[in-house]
């Protein structure tokens, strides 16, 4: 765990997770350990409890990638959950860390892939 | 897709026939080619490759029917075998039937992911049949569409997510899915996203749709990782609709 999402500085950080929040729509932005769930940096979290959002992502992506690992689909690199009232898109960065965002139903959610899948692979 | 014969497969190792029946095959030799396949398959009747050469003879013979079968025996002796599910996605073009050639070739594409001549293929298929991402139904419950429908204590109930049509597979596949279904149910409530409608989980070799049919089943939909996250939707859509009407007992 010492050392993780240690590579960057706080600057380089807060700049990553604020283009992201720049996105119309984007309620929230997490980079989480998916290992353990806990949070590493966040952003415009709003009514959001950033512990509960990188918990939850966390064991998303882990139950998404064992059911991945059973049909021998590789790495996960991107989960997507979306529901009627929003949409949480997830990253894979430098295991074990993930670039996550919640978003609004009116969010671009192609360009916040994009940018998410851009930007996790920057992170260390 | 389009040339006016079957796909060319260089011989392969292993039995002397093989290489002798490739070569007749080449020259235009059709008869003396399918008597070195026959008196080879006599000998080695679980030879895939055996199966397989026969088949592209007969297909060169415009013998579609019987090269079918022989393809289809190569399945049976090697599920998920690429030669003879290109070739079956060839025939299928030949006879208009797209939607059976891009189920073939995406399970050709699943197994090789990086291969350019099927994902070139794959391209002009889908290119010809835009009604596709309209929503008519899913062939659900064959293994070459690669849809799993599951219940919520992670049960099979019918299909399969992998073109060999794999029970073990499918049901550690239902297993694993309830879970997600699970999850993604408690995640989005938490997070107040509202009744959860899709997870998508993209791999390095597979991507993957998991969508809820009821208060009891889910659908889990597999395809290659060159399938566009849209087209995964309209995948998951065509399933469900199958899904429903195979529910109801049309498709049982």
């Amino acid at each position: 765990m010492a050392g993780r999402g240690r590579g960057m500085s706080a600057v380089a950080w807060a700049a990553l997770l604020d283009e992201v929040t720049a996105i119309p729509g984007v309620r929230a932005a997490v980079v989480v350990a998916a290992d353990d769930g806990l949070v590493i940096h966040e952003a415009a979290m709003g009514d959001l409890d950033s512990a509960d959002v990188a918990a939850l992502a966390a064991a998303l992506v882990r139950r998404g990638a064992r059911l991945l690992g059973t049909l021998g689909g590789g790495r996960p690199q991107v989960l997507q959950l979306g529901g009627a009232g929003g949409t949480i898109v997830a990253a894979a960065g430098p295991d074990p860390l993930w670039l996550i965002a919640v978003a609004a139903p009116e969010a671009e959610l192609g360009r916040l892939r994009l940018l998410l899948g851009d930007r996790a692979g920057v992170m260390r | 897709m389009t040339d006016a014969s079957p796909p060319h497969v260089a011989p392969s190792q292993g039995p002397v026939f093989l290489d002798l029946g490739e070569r007749l095959r080449l020259r235009g030799q059709l008869e003396a080619a399918e008597s070195v396949a026959r008196a080879g398959l006599a000998h080695f009747p679980a030879l895939t490759e055996a199966h397989d050469l026969l088949a592209r003879i007969l297909a060169d013979a415009g013998r579609e029917v019987e090269a079918e079968a022989a393809w289809t025996s190569a399945l049976g002796c090697t599920p998920g075998h690429v030669g003879a599910l290109k070739g079956l996605a060839y025939l299928a073009f030949r006879r208009h039937d797209l939607e059976a050639a891009q189920d073939r070739l995406e399970a050709a594409a699943a197994a090789l992911p990086h291969d350019t001549a099927i994902l070139a293929a794959l391209d002009r298929v889908r290119a010809l049949r835009p009604e596709a991402s309209l929503g008519t139904h899913a062939t659900f419950g064959s293994p070459a569409a690669g849809m799993l429908l599951f219940d919520a204590a992670g049960l099979r109930v019918a299909g399969h997510a992998d073109e060999a049509g794999s029970n073990a597979m499918a049901d550690a596949a239902a297993a694993e899915a309830a879970g997600v279904t699970m999850e993604a149910a408690r995640t989005a409530r938490i997070l107040g996203l509202g009744p959860w409608r899709e997870v998508i989980v993209e791999g390095e070799t597979a991507r993957l749709i998991v969508v809820p049919l009821d208060d009891a089943n889910g659908l889990l939909v597999r395809r290659p990782p060159t399938t566009p996250a849209g087209r995964l939707r309209t995948l998951a859509a065509r399933g469900l609709a199958g899904a429903r009407a195979w529910l109801a007992g049309d498709g049982a």
